[in-house]
């Protein structure tokens, strides 16, 4: 189960409108959406009227053009289909730390954001899917079944099940090696599946704001380090962080993708916002 | 010891650790604190740092600084610092220590001791042994004797059980005890006299050669109070509507002021009078004016600001209302109303004096102050003779004229009469009823002002005489005395012309005589006569702070007319004495006070040039400040470790927050808690009681009845009943229990007033007592005196009017329907309140019977009865669980069933 109550972040997405994710190209599923394909197919938006082929049935024929002419015609809509987006928020130790008891953990941030986003999608009527996970998510009831779904993600965003041409939003504060990121983002850019990567940091991991004689200590594994006196390798900290950002932004750019950073002890409605701009058309 | 300015030290070679302080400063700073741990999601970026700074983290200044002040504090104290040690008394050898502990002591007693202890406090540390010679006469009788050397915590021991005495000091015997003490102890040794600056002998001066020995025998330290005058309370004069209070002190430079309190036995101040002492004086006076209600309330005088035993004033029987013996010729007719002898005197002096009533002989075997003879002749012989000594002793004889005393006039008169009496404006008289003259001055009616309505018809009259002017005290319009009165020995006769009753004139109707009387009897000398040779004894003592306390052993019995000039002294401490048994009627006591034996009080004598002196109090009192520093280097460790907790990173502040809430609800918790078990666990459940009545058996049989009953109510009603208890009427909370079973026992003492408030208390809320004298019906005999026992227990408590139990009483109808209700006798009466009083819905707060219930319902370990039922059968049994049922019912749901009486009625009514 999620830590995030599923109210809490619909009542978040309340706040903006309904998203519906632009798309050039939509990924190839048969649900309908409202991305018009410009071919004839489902759909409520009128495509075109045409000659009654034998075949057809009678009750397609549309009585009020046909009475115009002698002939019958049939009327097409337009084949409207739901973009797919898919969705991923990191786990693990790390994600499960804080420095203060103000602020949420990083997972609990994620996980808010990403409910709170894929409300924002169901309301658009667009499709909802996680990493690892089959079945895509769409409608009403959507964003309770996505949280109940949360723990089973992939612990890696990575998924040969994603159709080509979806989108992706990351959520996590990928810290890991360039390398690994990297290779997750080329694997999917490779699909033609666009997205986004979504940093989320703890305000301490941020400006380092620890005194004196520190003995730092990983959450993954014994890895550790002791500084003599924190306060003299602050600015170098800050320098590495701003470098390893600037590594992440690099590779996102370079398949396509987006870049951007939030801290938990910033208001979650700035992030969505940001994601809102970044994910809607125009 | 080591000292520098006010500061010493008792173990100096402890500071020689101090220079080992910078070292603690480099092994401090050598080693670096350990590492705060911390753990971190971007420990990536932190890995491999280059080496930015090169000087490794040392711990901070101010943690170091810390931990030196520490160690400094520790050392210190350790070391023993003394702030402002006192002087040891200077000279070699012991220490003696001389304490007045007089009266005049009291006031500033703890400053006192103090001076005392903080000269013997000195000589402990510097070694010397201690001795101690109080001055005033001990308790016991024995002679003043100084003890032996001790060490000084012993002295400071036996100094501090010293407590001020309520009689002056005897220096000429402290004087004798001081050339004992030399004698056995013969070597030099420094003393320490901490004097009450007062000469307490009678003439002469006791003070200087006592002052004098000590400064022979070595270094004398004189330690005296300044400033505050010693005062001394008097007993007040009574007067006729006041007391006149004066109070006696030593000259005092600057003006002062001291405050009389009043209060009653309770303890309560009444009444409050300032004496403002201007500069220099001896004495100041004033005067309690207080209503004589109040005024007889009044039993001691209080002197502040405190003056100890010489500034309270136990006030007797002499200083309250006066007792006023009234004798007619005829008794029997004495009281009729409106024409009785003594009608109209009883009334009019009721409010303001104690009247007494009897023979002749009977009245004067008391004390008296004042005796009224209503037309009464007094016949030669034995009562003649105890009168007239009675009234040269001091007593006021006043008596009324009637016929009697006309026809025969006998010699205990003021002025002699003609006989026969004198009638104005009768049927045959051309003269008309005298009005009364202005009284002349130097009378004690001077002010009154006499009615024009009174007038006098009739009176007996004096033979005229050169004295009879001088002796008259009130006359009427024609010149004719009215009132006359002549001294006789200490005392007074005082005659009225007319009669107690209204028979020869109108003056016993008017206010008049009210106040005529009432100023007579003020002018009484107080009580008179009737004192013996028998001892009271000593029954409450004031103790040197005046305060009352329990009589010691040493204290002896005091002939009661030898009260009055007996002085305070270890044998006769003042304080009440009487006779034990008479204890509860205050009119029996008498008062010896300290004050009324005292001399003004004078100031000693200058002390000898050679003594160094002191004052009492002002000085700071050394201090020792070791444990406090100590104490401050333990709170600054705990800080450190606090610190180096935080630094650690094992407290995070808010980890320190929580700690903090923690440890408060800790000390919460360990706060004692406040036993209410028992109460509190009564209130859980219903249950019924029964009194203990300190009877093993009998208690055994209650507890086992009530508990059968209970056993029986839960299998065969609705009501749930917990185990019975035994309550303690007064000291257990009745108000859980819905009903009191009460053997009563033949020995049964009477309830206290705190029981008997707990049970009226619990009667009044709605609480039900059964009373069991167990001696009803075919009980008859079983328990002789528990009637009388019944009527001595309930006297006390609010137990309505009774009737036997009528036939349609909700009793026999709470539960089953009963004709009778047996216990373990069967029949006799079952009574209950007769009226029924709406306030408590008809419920009869008490049930008293005899037919011992308890045994009936009583059920032992085995499940059987133990006692049989008389005269028996298995019926009478089953009766008697259903009384008890029914008992239980009628006290849970009062009348409810008797409302269930009507239902036939009612639904009767409804069918029609």
């Amino acid at each position: 189960m999620t830590t995030v109550p599923v109210p809490w972040a619909e009542a978040l997405g309340a706040t903006l409108p309904p998203l519906v994710v632009e798309a050039e190209r939509v990924a190839a599923t048969v649900m309908q959406g409202v991305h018009g394909r410009r071919r004839p197919g489902q759909g409520d938006a009128f495509w075109q009227f045409r000659p009654y082929l034998p075949g057809d049935a009678a009750a397609r024929v549309d009585w009020r053009q046909s009475a115009r002419s002698d002939r019958l015609f049939v009327r097409e809509t337009e084949w409207e289909a739901a973009q797919t987006v898919a969705l991923w928020r990191q786990d693990g130790p790390g994600m499960e730390w804080r420095s203060d008891r103000m602020f949420p953990t990083k997972r609990t941030r994620a996980e808010l954001l990403l409910l709170a986003l894929a409300a924002l999608l169901c309301r658009g009527g667009e499709r909802v899917r996680l990493f690892g996970l089959p079945r895509a998510f769409a409608g009403r009831g959507a964003v309770a079944a996505l949280a109940e779904a949360l723990p089973r993600q992939a612990p890696q965003a990575e998924d040969g099940r994603i159709p080509r041409h979806a989108r992706a939003v990351l959520f996590g504060d990928f810290l890991a090696p360039l390398e690994e990121t990297r290779r997750v983002v080329a694997e999917l850019a490779g699909r033609a599946v666009r997205g986004h990567l979504m940093q989320v940091l703890d305000p301490a991991e941020e400006t380092l704001p620890f005194t004196g004689r520190v003995r730092f200590e990983g959450l993954d594994g014994p890895d550790h380090a002791l500084v003599p006196r924190v306060e003299g390798v602050r600015a170098l900290y800050g320098e590495r962080l701003a470098r390893h950002r600037a590594g992440l932004a690099a590779l996102a750019a370079a398949a396509g993708w987006s870049f951007a950073t939030h801290r938990t002890d910033h208001p979650p409605e700035a992030a969505l916002l940001a994601l809102h701009r970044r994910l809607a058309p125009g | 010891m080591w000292q520098i300015g006010p500061l010493a030290f008792a173990a100096p070679w402890l500071l020689l650790a101090l220079p080992a302080l910078p070292l603690l400063w480099w092994l401090l700073r050598v080693s670096p604190p350990a590492p705060r741990r911390q753990a971190f999601p971007a420990i990536r970026l932190l890995r491999d740092l280059p080496p930015t700074e090169e000087t490794p983290h040392r711990t901070p200044w101010w943690l170091l600084l810390l931990r030196l002040a520490a160690a400094a504090l520790v050392i210190l104290g350790l070391a023993r610092p003394v702030w402002q040690p006192a002087a040891g008394g200077g000279g070699g050898g012991p220490l003696l220590v001389v304490v007045d502990d007089g009266w005049a002591a009291a006031p500033d007693w703890p400053a006192r001791i103090a001076a005392a202890a903080a000269a013997i406090e000195a000589a402990g540390r510097e070694g010397r042994r201690v001795a101690l010679l109080s001055t005033a006469p001990p308790e016991t009788g024995e002679p003043l004797a100084a003890t032996g050397l001790m060490p000084a915590e012993e002295a400071r021991a036996r100094l501090a059980a010293l407590r001020p005495r309520p009689w002056p000091p005897d220096r000429a015997a402290a004087l004798a005890a001081l050339a004992a003490f030399r004698a056995a102890h013969p070597g030099e040794f420094a003393s320490l006299y901490v004097a009450d600056g007062l000469e307490h002998a009678a003439a002469g001066d006791a003070f200087t050669p006592l002052a004098a020995a000590l400064a022979a025998a070595g270094p004398l330290t004189l330690a005296r109070a300044g400033g505050r005058p010693v005062r001394v309370l008097p007993p007040p004069r009574a007067e006729a509507d006041r007391l006149a209070l004066r109070v006696l002190q030593t000259p005092s430079p600057a003006p002062t002021e001291a405050r009389v309190l009043a209060r009653t036995a309770d303890g309560r101040a009444v009444a409050a009078a300032t004496l403002a002492f201007p500069e220099g004086a001896r004495e100041a006076t004033a005067v309690l004016d207080l209503p004589i209600e109040i005024r007889n309330q009044v039993v001691r005088l209080d002197l502040e600001p405190e003056a100890g035993a010489a500034g309270v004033v136990l006030l007797d029987e002499r200083f309250r209302r006066r007792p006023v013996g009234l004798a007619a010729a005829v008794e029997t007719s004495a009281d009729a109303p409106l024409t009785g002898d003594l009608f109209y005197l009883q009334r009019a002096l009721e409010p303001y004096a104690e009247i007494r009533r009897g023979g002749l002989e009977a009245l004067l075997a008391r004390r008296l102050a004042v005796l009224i003879l209503a037309d009464r002749e007094v016949p030669e012989g034995r009562e003649r003779e105890a009168l007239t000594r009675w009234v040269e002793e001091g007593g006021m004889l006043i008596r009324f004229a009637g016929p009697r005393l006309a026809e025969r006039p006998d010699p205990l008169l003021p002025v002699a009469l003609r006989a026969g009496e004198r009638a104005l404006g009768g049927a045959l008289s051309w003269e008309r009823p005298q009005t009364l003259a202005p009284f002349p001055e130097g009378s004690p009616f001077a002010g009154l002002s006499p009615p024009a309505e009174v007038t006098v018809e009739r009176q007996v009259l004096a033979e005229p005489s050169p004295r009879l002017a001088e002796r008259s005290w009130a006359r009427l319009a024609d010149g004719t005395p009215l009132v006359t009165q002549a001294p006789r020995g200490r005392g007074r006769i005082v005659l009225f012309h007319v009669t107690a009753n209204a028979e020869w004139s109108d003056l016993p109707l008017s206010g008049l005589f009210v106040d005529m009387l009432r100023r007579l009897v003020a002018l009484s000398a107080g009580v008179q006569g009737g004192e013996s040779e028998a001892p009271l004894g000593p029954l409450e003592l004031l103790d040197g702070f005046g305060r009352l306390g329990p009589a010691t052993p040493a204290a002896a019995p005091l002939p009661a007319n030898r009260v009055e000039e007996t002085a305070a002294s270890p044998r006769h401490p003042p304080g009440w004495y009487g006779t034990p048994g008479q204890a509860e009627e205050a009119a029996w006591r008498r008062a010896l006070n300290l004050s009324a034996h005292l001399p003004p009080p004078r100031p000693a004598a200058p002390p000898p040039p050679a003594a160094r002196l002191v004052e009492i109090g002002g000085v700071p009192a050394e201090r020792d400040l070791g444990p406090w520093l100590l104490a401050l280097a333990l709170v600054l460790l705990a800080a450190d470790l606090l610190v180096s907790l935080v630094q650690r990173g094992l407290l995070a502040p808010q980890g320190a927050r929580r700690a903090g809430r923690a440890a408060l609800i800790l000390l919460a918790l360990a706060m004692p808690a406040r036993a209410e078990e028992p109460e509190g666990a009564a209130a859980l459940a219903t249950r019924l009681a029964y009194v203990v009545t300190g009877d093993f058996q009998v208690d055994e049989t209650s507890r086992l009845g009530l508990l059968g009953l209970s056993d029986f109510v839960n299998r065969r009603t609705a009501a749930a009943l917990a185990e019975p208890h035994g309550v303690v009427p007064g000291r257990d909370d009745l108000a859980f229990y819905p009903l009191l079973y009460w053997p009563v026992l033949d020995t049964a003492p009477p309830p206290d007033a705190a029981a008997a408030a707990a049970l009226n208390a619990f009667m009044r809320h709605g609480g039900i007592i059964l009373l069991d004298t167990r001696d009803e019906g075919s009980g008859e005999g079983m328990n002789p005196g528990a009637r009388a026992a019944l009527r001595r227990l309930t006297r006390d408590l609010a137990i309505p009017p009774l009737a036997p139990v009528p036939e349609d009483h909700v009793l026999k109808r709470a539960f089953y329907l009963l004709q009778d209700l047996p216990g373990r006798y069967a029949g006799g009466q079952v009574w209950v309140a007769r009226d029924q009083d709406r306030a408590n819905d008809s419920v009869s707060p008490v049930i008293i019977g005899g037919h011992d219930w308890a045994a009936a319902w009583a059920i032992d370990a085995r499940g059987q009865n133990p006692y049989a039922t008389i005269p028996g059968g298995a019926r009478q049994r089953v009766l008697a669980y259903r009384f008890g049922v029914n008992l239980v019912m009628y006290a849970l749901t009062g009348n409810y069933k008797g409302d269930q009486v009507h239902v036939p009625a009612i639904l009767e009514r409804l069918g029609n």
